[in-house]
This record gives structure tokens, C-alpha cells and sequence, in this order.
């Protein structure tokens, strides 16, 4: 069949519909924003449509939004219903359809409300997609026509997006959602409107350097030089382990790499860590010690096309959006089932077919629980168990105590539920298992995630495409810093300290002798430089003041220490406690890959010049590493990557081996590039998975004791991390100021509490100030409080115990009480 | 949408009994509607969500469809529809004088409830019986060949204003 669009009868119909279009449309287009973008103006253009003789109608609608992001101006809409596609099948949030019919027809949010009033998210992805200025970018910080466009990675979550930065005199004008298998056209509202930060008034200019307790500005290579004289001596004089690194679940996975090689070549010392210790290191060693591989098995696209999706311990909705949008998609559109095990309701709520509660750290329980009716009602892939998998037996026998009646006594779970749940999962072809950090941030974290390890493993959800792990990361690089090799106990790749062969490939490499002994953890150095025992820090991109647990403690731990440098873009809580501070580029301001969660290796392209003379991270450690006597033979980034690729077993490009698989993805050998290059090839690298029995271990400081309230911590959507950045970025700011504690419709009650009301809640370690909002959702006993707000740090209250195989504190419930501030 | 009654919690729970005939069924939702509107007279929109979760749909949407069909109401409707034909022949034999006039009998504009709940007034494009114009329908019933003293008399001692 031929579809004629461009004969005479179709043009001359397809005008007079675009001359009616422009007939009810404003004459503004020399001020309007969407200007060289709008494709309705394009169409008349290319239809060759002057001034519009029909007789004009005026659409006279008053533009009332009160919110930081969005105008509509709905005068300007064309009734596409772009808006509504893209509310609704994209990132399904329904926040918006069509009301009325006829000329009063127009898309609106329930009960016509303004979109602050509404279900909408802010993602932006309607702003993206109107092809008029309808929808349009509000309170930009920077007007004007882009000259040019850059692909790059979103800088927050671990999602990955690809974000496509417009550029105009190097700024950055507008963020908009690039096509990806990660992120198909979305965006959130952190990746759409977050960007600004890199404008802030308060970036970094110049390098600074304290005398006498005051910050003065200083050149690169002054700075630079009493860095590198300052290291030195207290090498000579405490020895090279006096020394440590802290780098940056946030930088390139070229400045990890070249920032361990610093710590071990340079400095010395296995003492280098980075920020994901704190959220991921209980992932790395539960799936390293399962299923040898220490991440996420599967891409986006597979789990959308799951059958039943498992949602535990994790808000992909608010942590990880595009995941959320994904399993959103799955559940309406392809009739997933949604197992969502959370004790707090969330956005994915509405979606879910069953919905395990189970009482806050207890997770274990109800997962061996699940394992225990699998193997019962042998309902588990005999033959993948039998030959991909060892130690099942250990695994039923250590399963026994798991009863349905003793999960639902200590998880609070009916035990028809557990059952049914285990059913819908091991009744799946594909299944696919989220977790984020309730799971790897609770106590227990690591036996957790070898406990979900088990359940994809019995259900035979490894190797299948749609089935497998998802370990959601809190941030862009978290997977990559890791995988670079920032960790004390690993070299690249996770290649063990302990493997003689993998330490004399890199000392070959390298042309060292590399420090042999396992070098101390994020928190460790914390505790050793208050001990007086760690001298030196360098701090790259990372904001431990704010972000580690007890960040009064590890500013006292920072302060004693002799000497500390932090590279940041931004004055930071930990910055202001460092002898010299070394301004660093932003993301848009330099070249580089970013891992995300799923194991994708992406591009990171510079769009814009760095801001003032701030360098990116890589330049400013080869210069440290020269000043220091060790320069690094890298006269570019490119090289770096070819030394990783060819280092890390991980990272090698695909190889002539993958030729004789069966099922070779053609389009990504032929492309051969590293977008579409994924870090895990097929099951278990170690040729089986290890069923590794879970013990739970019930909570040391049960609720009582005067501390009657279970308080969990988490993230929000409009803010990132500890809020370095979402909190400088000027519309995020205005439209989420300040913190605040969410408390059950009960307990509000019971304490004669109402919105905005301020309170002081209290842990046995700490305490803090904020306001009140009651969350009708939350169930009683149970507060939530965002960690990203510096100012009232959840995260005060957290007591610093550490696991002893993560190394990583446990940081998202801990017990509290209330007080009412008398105002 | 403006209210004045608020929606009872027996009406509401009379509603989740109707949403539990169809639960999870998206193609349900016209039929859902229409049994609302019988048993309740109107579809408030109070009930929206419920009715959205309950069919696996969401609130937008099914406020989509019920501003769609003008036989779908938001609000709850008198005993007694008054529908003034403001058809062309309607028009054309002095329809606009009946529509004020009865307007004045009522006390009520077009789309109205009188706050008793007894009148709603509504006006329609054309009844078909354009040899009796100007027509007005009262419930099922049609008046036809109307003059201003047939209006009062329809309306007489039904009205204590």
C-alpha cells in the first residue's frame, strides 16, 4: 500500500488544518520561548503560510501557575495530546487528560487544579515533548536561542539518563530528556530543572588556601605545590598509611581509576574509598559472595518486559525515577505483576497486585520465609538449581526455622500473604527483583541481599533475559567508582589485593611495588583520624561532614586531622574544614563515562568551559600526582579508558569470545561503542551461583526505652544526596526549602501535632529540630525524615555501628522520640 | 465544580460496592459510570479515585470521560429536569422568551439545582417535535406550543417562591 503524504488534495487539506491552527493562536511568536523549536511555526513555515486570513479567534486564558518549573500557557496548545501520552504511557503518572469536549476541550489536571495541587512530579517530560510553547520551562536562569546541543549523563541518580544540554554563550540554557534505552525521552525533575546548580552564584572560582583560619584565594600551581609538599611530609614523617583518599561515587570513572592509582602509586596506601560505601558496599559483598558478580544483571528494557516484578526495600519512584517510570510501564501496559514489600506506601502503590508490610528491619525473615515455600511447594527451577547453583542443601536446612507461623510472628506478615507471594513469584517465566537502599542501608543489609540473591537464584531469574537483580545505586557513578577499583580491599575490577597475579599486572603496568594490605573504609578513616592515627585527606567531590552518619562527630574526626584537601565545586560543610580547597568542574564541564546501575557505560561530554578556573577532577590529580614526583603517562582521557578496558576484565569491549555465544547482540559489536556496552555478560562469572544462607539478626535497640518511634530516613524527589547540589540549584530550592518530618495521621493526634508545627525529635545519640507534615499514608509508630537538608540532618541521629562485612553504618531506621517545640 | 451538598459516606460506600462489580476491568468504566448515576442520581467527584484505582485507571482519566458525555453529571441533579429546547425552530417561535421566562418561574440559570434539590434546569439543541415549538421537556414529558401563560401554569403551585 502507498500512503501518499505530499500530494496536492493532502497539502492543501494539511494547510487549511494548520491556518485554523494558527488562527486561534497567539501572535507571539517573537517572544516566545519554544521560538526556533515550535513546531507548529515550522509546519506554517514549511507550508509556506503567511499571515492568517481566516478570521482570528482568540484564546484568552490566563497563564496561574505557582510553581518554580512549569508555565502553561494553554492559549498556545494545539490539543495534541502529546502532554497526556507523555504523562501517561511514558512516566505514567496521570497526573493530566483531556476535560470537556468541543472548543472547551483542553488537557487539565484533576478537578482542574493548578499542577502544584496535583499528582504531577514536575519531570518535565510533557515540557519536552509540546511541540508549541503550551508547556514552557519556567524562571530559567539563562534566556536565549541554543547555538549548540550536547548528549551527556544526568550528574544524580544512578539511573543514567541521558540529558540533552542546550548551550548559548557557555551556559547552559535548557536540560531536556535524551533518547536512551535508559530513560526513552523521560527525565525527572532533578535531571530537567536541577542543572542550574552548575550556574551558582556560589561555585567555586578559584582555588583557596587557609592562613590562619581564613580562606585565601590562591593560584593553581601555589595550591597545588603545598599540596603535594604537605603529603609528602607527612609521608616521611607517619608513613605512607597516615595518608588517605576519599573519592567520589559522582566522578568519572576515569578520576576513580586515576585517583586509586594516586592512593596506592602516589601516596602509597590501600586507604581509599568513595561516598557509596555508605549505600552500596552491602550490594557488592552480598551479590559478590551469590552470584560473583557485584551488580545489577539486567538492563531497563528486560525488566519492563518481566512478568512479576518484586519491589523491595526501595522508592525507584523518587531514587531512581526512570526505573519507577519503567515499572510503572511494565505493570500498566504489559500486565506485570507488582510484589511490592515496603512498610511505607508509595507512588507504585496504585500499580501493585500484592503488598507485603513486614515490620522495619525484619526483611530477612520474610525472604528466607519466601525461599522456604519455594523449596516446600518445590516450586523452584530444578534444573537451573541443579546445575548453575551449589550448596541447596545447606540452603533448605538453614530455611527450616522459616515457618509461615514465625515470619508472620516476627515480620507481622499473614502467612497467606508470604505464601501467595512466594507463588506469584516462582510462578513467573521472567521475574525480576528491585532493591535499593532499604534493603542494603538496613541492619543486616548483607545477608538481605544474599537472601534475594537466593530467590532469583531458586527461581531460576539469573541468566534469563527479563528476569534477574536490580541493586538500585543512590548515585550517577556509584557502580563505576567501585568497579574503578576506589576501594580498599580491591584493585580495579574487584580484582582481590590478595591475587598475586592481578597485583603484578598493575605493578607491571604501573612500574610500582603496590601496598599489599587492605587499606581502611570511608567511615574507618573517619574513626582514625579522630583517633589522631590519619593524618592526611584528600577529598574528592564527596561531602562526608553532611552526608556520613553523626556529621558533628566527623566534622570533629576532619578537624583534628593535620591536613585536608577537598576538591568540590561548592564551599561544602566539609570544604570549609580543609587547609586548601581545589574548585572543581561540574559534570557539564568535562569529558568522561559514568557507569550507571544497570552496568551501562555511558559518555559524559563537556558542554560548556569550566566555570572561573575551575579544573576538572582528572587534570587535577595528574597535576598532583606530577607535583609529587609520579606523573602519570596520560596525555588524555581516552587513554585512561584504553587502560581500563584493558585492565579491567569488566570493562574489556566485547571480544571476538562473545562471537560464538548464541545469542550476540550484533548492533552492539558492530557499534562497538561504549554507550550501548554493558558490564555483565551472561551468568555467574564464576561459572555457578552460591546459595548462601541469611541469618537475621533481630534489632540490638528495639523501640521502648523511651524512644517509642521508629524513624526512617530517606531521599525526596525534588532534592538529591545531602543537598550540595539540588540545594544551590535555585528552582529544586524554592520549591522544596527546607526539611521536615512526616508523621502518621495517630500519632499527630497523640501528640496534638499539626502541618508546620516545629518539633524535636531525639535518639539516643542526637537530636534535631524541624517541622511537621502529617502523611495520612504512613502507618503509626513509623516517621520519615529526608536526608537531604544539611541544615536539620537526619542523618544526627544515627548511631555509628558498622557492619562488619559491608564496613557501611546502618542508616535508615533508627529509634526516636518527639518532642513538641512550644512555640 | 462547585458543590453545595457534601457527598454522604453511605452514598460512598454504595459507590464501592458498584466499583467492586467491576474491579480491574478498564472497559468497565461507562457502564460503572452509568450504574453510579442510577443509583446516586450524579457521579461526585469525590468518588473519582476510587472508582480510577479501582478499575486500574487513573483519576484524570476518568474525569476525561465524564466531562466528555454530557449525559454524565458532576453534581447532583433535582427531582424534576426541566430541558428548554433551544432548537433553530424552538428559536425561531420565541424558544429564548420560554427559556426566560421559565428561568424566572424557577429561579434558577441554565445548568442549575434549586437548593431544595426539587428543579434542574437545562436546555437542549433539539427534541424532535419542532411542529409544537417552542417546546420544553419536563422529565419524560414534553410541552409543546408554549406561551408565556402556559409556562406560568406548568410551573404553578409546583413553586412556592
Amino acid at each position: 500500500m502507498v500512503i501518499n503524504t505530499q500530494s496536492p488534495r493532502v497539502l492543501e487539506r494539511r494547510k487549511l488544518l494548520v491556518q485554523l491552527m494558527l488562527a486561534s493562536h497567539p501572535d507571539s511568536c517573537l517572544v516566545c520561548d519554544k521560538g526556533n523549536q515550535c513546531q507548529l511555526r515550522k509546519l506554517g513555515t514549511e507550508m509556506g503560510i503567511g499571515l492568517v486570513t481566516l478570521q482570528r479567534i482568540p484564546q484568552l486564558v490566563a497563564i496561574e501557575e505557582a510553581n518554580p518549573f512549569i508555565e502553561r500557557d494553554l492559549s498556545k496548545c494545539i490539543l495534541c495530546a502529546k502532554c497526556i501520552r507523555a504523562d501517561q504511557e511514558l512516566v505514567v503518572e496521570g497526573a493530566i487528560d483531556y476535560i470537556g469536549r468541543g472548543f472547551s476541550a483542553k488537557p487539565a489536571t484533576l478537578n482542574d487544579m493548578p499542577l502544584e495541587q496535583s499528582e504531577c512530579t514536575f519531570c518535565g517530560t510533557c515540557v519536552a515533548h509540546c511541540p508549541t510553547g503550551a508547556l514552557m520551562e519556567k524562571e530559567r536562569a539563562y534566556h536565549g536561542t541554543a547555538t549548540k546541543t550536547v548528549d551527556t549523563v544526568c550528574p544524580f541518580c544512578g539511573c543514567g539518563c541521558i540529558l540533552h544540554l542546550e548551550v548559548k554563550d557557555n551556559q547552559i540554557v535548557r536540560a531536556k530528556p535524551g533518547e536512551s534505552p535508559v530513560n526513552h525521552g523521560t527525565l525527572c525533575a532533578r535531571g530537567s530543572y536541577g542543572y542550574d546548580f552548575i550556574q551558582s552564584p556560589e561555585r567555586l572560582t578559584a582555588p583557596l588556601v587557609k592562613v590562619d583560619g581564613e580562606f585565601q584565594e590562591a593560584s593553581w600551581e601555589e595550591a597545588i605545590s603545598r599540596v603535594a609538599a604537605e603529603f609528602k611530609r607527612l609521608k616521611q614523617e607517619h608513613g605512607a598509611d597516615s595518608l588517605a583518599v576519599l573519592g567520589s561515587s559522582k566522578c568519572t570513572n576515569e578520576e576513580n581509576y586515576l585517583l586509586q592509582r594516586l592512593a596506592r602509586v602516589t601516596l602509597g596506601t590501600n586507604n581509599i574509598d568513595n561516598g557509596s560505601r555508605l549505600y552500596s558496599s552491602a550490594s557488592r559483598v552480598g551479590l559478590g559472595q551469590s552470584i560473583g558478580f557485584p551488580g545489577t544483571t539486567n538492563s531497563l528494557e528486560e525488566l519492563e518486559k518481566s512478568e512479576v516484578i518484586m519491589v523491595i526495600g526501595a522508592n525507584p519512584v523518587i531514587s531512581a525515577p526512570a526505573v519507577g517510570y519503567a515499572i510503572k510501564r511494565a505493570a500498566r501496559y504489559n500486565s506485570a505483576k507488582l510484589l511490592l514489600v515496603d512498610v511505607r506506601p508509595t507512588k507504585l502503590n496504585p500499580f501493585a497486585n500484592i503488598w507485603l508490610k513486614p515490620r522495619v528491619g525484619t526483611d530477612v525473615v520474610l525472604l528466607n520465609g519466601l525461599a522456604r515455600v519455594i523449596i516446600e511447594e518445590r516450586l523452584f527451577d530444578e534444573e537451573f538449581v541443579a546445575r548453575k547453583t551449589d550448596n541447596f542443601d545447606e540452603l533448605s536446612q538453614s530455611l527450616k526455622p522459616y515457618t509461615l507461623e514465625q515470619v508472620e510472628k516476627v515480620t507481622g506478615v499473614p502467612g497467606q500473604d508470604v505464601q501467595r507471594a512466594a507463588r506469584t513469584l516462582a510462578g513467573a517465566e521472567w521475574a525480576s527483583i528491585v532493591y535499593g537502599n532499604g534493603i542494603t542501608q538496613n541492619v543486616n543489609g548483607v545477608d538481605s541481599v544474599m537472601a534475594l540473591a537466593n530467590l532469583a537464584m531458586l527461581t531460576g531469574n539469573i541468566e534469563r533475559r527479563g528476569g534477574g537483580i536490580f541493586a538500585l545505586q543512590r548515585e550517577n557513578n556509584a557502580q563505576g567508582a567501585s568497579d574503578m577499583g576506589s576501594l580498599p580491599d580491591f584493585l580495579p575490577g574487584y580484582q582481590s589485593l590478595d591475587d598475586g597475579q592481578a597485583r603484578s599486572d598493575f605493578e607491571k603496568r604501573w612500574g610500582n611495588n603496590l601496598p599489599s594490605k587492605a587499606g581502611l573504609s570511608a567511615m574507618e578513616m573517619m574513626e582514625q583520624a579522630q583517633a589522631g592515627k590519619l593524618k592526611g585527606m584528600l577529598i574528592v567531590g564527596e561531602n562526608p561532614a553532611a552526608s556520613f552518619p553523626r556529621p558533628s562527630l566527623i566534622r570533629k574526626a576532619l578537624s583534628s586531622l593535620e591536613f585536608l584537601v577537598a576538591a568540590d565545586m561548592f564551599l561544602t560543610e566539609t570544604a570549609k574544614l580543609a587547609d586548601v580547597v581545589l574548585p572543581s568542574a561540574s559534570f557539564a564541564e568535562k569529558d568522561g563515562t559514568f557507569t550507571n546501575f544497570e552496568g551501562r557505560t555511558q559518555p559524559v561530554r563537556k558542554a560548556i568551559e569550566p566555570v572561573g578556573s575551575c579544573r576538572p577532577d582528572w587534570k587535577i590529580i595528574l597535576q598532583l600526582s606530577k607535583e609529587m614526583g609520579q606523573s602519570m603517562p596520560y596525555s588524555s582521557l581516552h587513554e585512561v579508558m584504553n587502560e581500563i578496558e584493558e585492565l579491567l576484565p569488566f570493562y574489556q569491549r566485547p571480544a571476538s569470545a562473545d562471537l560464538e555465544k548464541e545469542d550476540v547482540d550484533w548492533a552492539e559489536l558492530e557499534s562497538d561503542s561504549v554507550r550501548t556496552r554493558r558490564l555483565y555478560k551472561g551468568p555467574f562469572p564464576s561459572g555457578f551461583g552460591r546459595l548462601s544462607p541469611a541469618e537475621y539478626a533481630p534489632p540490638t535497640e528495639p523501640s521502648g526505652n523511651g524512644y517509642p518511634l521508629t524513624l526512617l530516613s530517606g531521599s525526596v524527589l525534588h532534592h538529591f544526596g545531602s543537598g550540595t547540589r539540588s540545594l544551590r540549584s535555585s528552582r529544586l530550592k524554592e520549591f522544596s526549602p527546607s526539611s521536615w518530618l512526616e508523621i502518621s495521621r495517630d500519632d499527630a493526634k497523640n501528640l496534638g501535632l499539626g502541618d508546620g508545627d516545629p518539633v524535636r525529635v531525639a535518639s539516643p545519640v542526637g537530636e534535631l529540630t524541624t517541622t511537621v507534615r502529617v502523611a495520612n499514608s504512613l502507618p503509626s509508630g513509623l516517621l520519615f525524615m529526608p536526608i537531604s537538608f544539611p541544615d536539620s540532618p537526619a542523618s544526627e541521629l544515627f548511631d555509628i555501628k558498622l557492619d562488619p562485612r559491608s564496613k557501611a553504618p546502618s542508616l535508615k531506621s533508627c529509634a526516636v522520640r518527639l518532642e513538641r517545640i512550644k512555640p | 465544580m462547585t458543590r453545595t451538598k457534601k457527598v454522604t459516606k453511605a452514598t460512598l460506600k454504595k459507590i464501592d460496592t458498584i466499583i467492586g462489580n467491576y474491579q480491574g476491568q478498564r472497559w468497565g468504566l461507562i457502564p460503572l459510570l452509568h450504574d453510579v448515576q442510577q443509583a446516586v442520581g450524579y457521579i461526585p467527584p469525590e468518588s473519582i479515585p476510587s472508582i480510577a484505582s479501582g478499575l486500574g485507571l487513573f483519576p484524570s482519566q476518568v474525569q476525561g470521560v465524564i466531562s466528555f458525555y454530557t449525559q454524565f453529571y458532576t453534581e447532583p441533579r433535582g427531582k424534576n429536569i426541566v430541558r428548554v429546547c433551544r432548537g433553530t425552530a424552538c428559536h425561531v417561535r420565541g424558544g429564548k422568551t420560554i427559556l426566560k421566562l421559565v428561568k424566572q418561574e424557577l429561579g434558577l440559570e441554565e445548568g442549575e439545582t434549586s437548593p431544595d434539590m426539587e428543579y434542574t434546569l437545562e436546555t437542549v439543541a433539539c427534541i424532535g417535535v419542532c411542529a409544537l415549538a417552542p417546546n420544553i421537556v419536563i422529565n419524560q414529558e414534553t410541552h409543546g406550543n408554549l406561551n408565556p401563560k402556559k409556562v406560568a401554569r406548568l410551573f404553578e403551585g409546583k413553586r412556592k417562591k
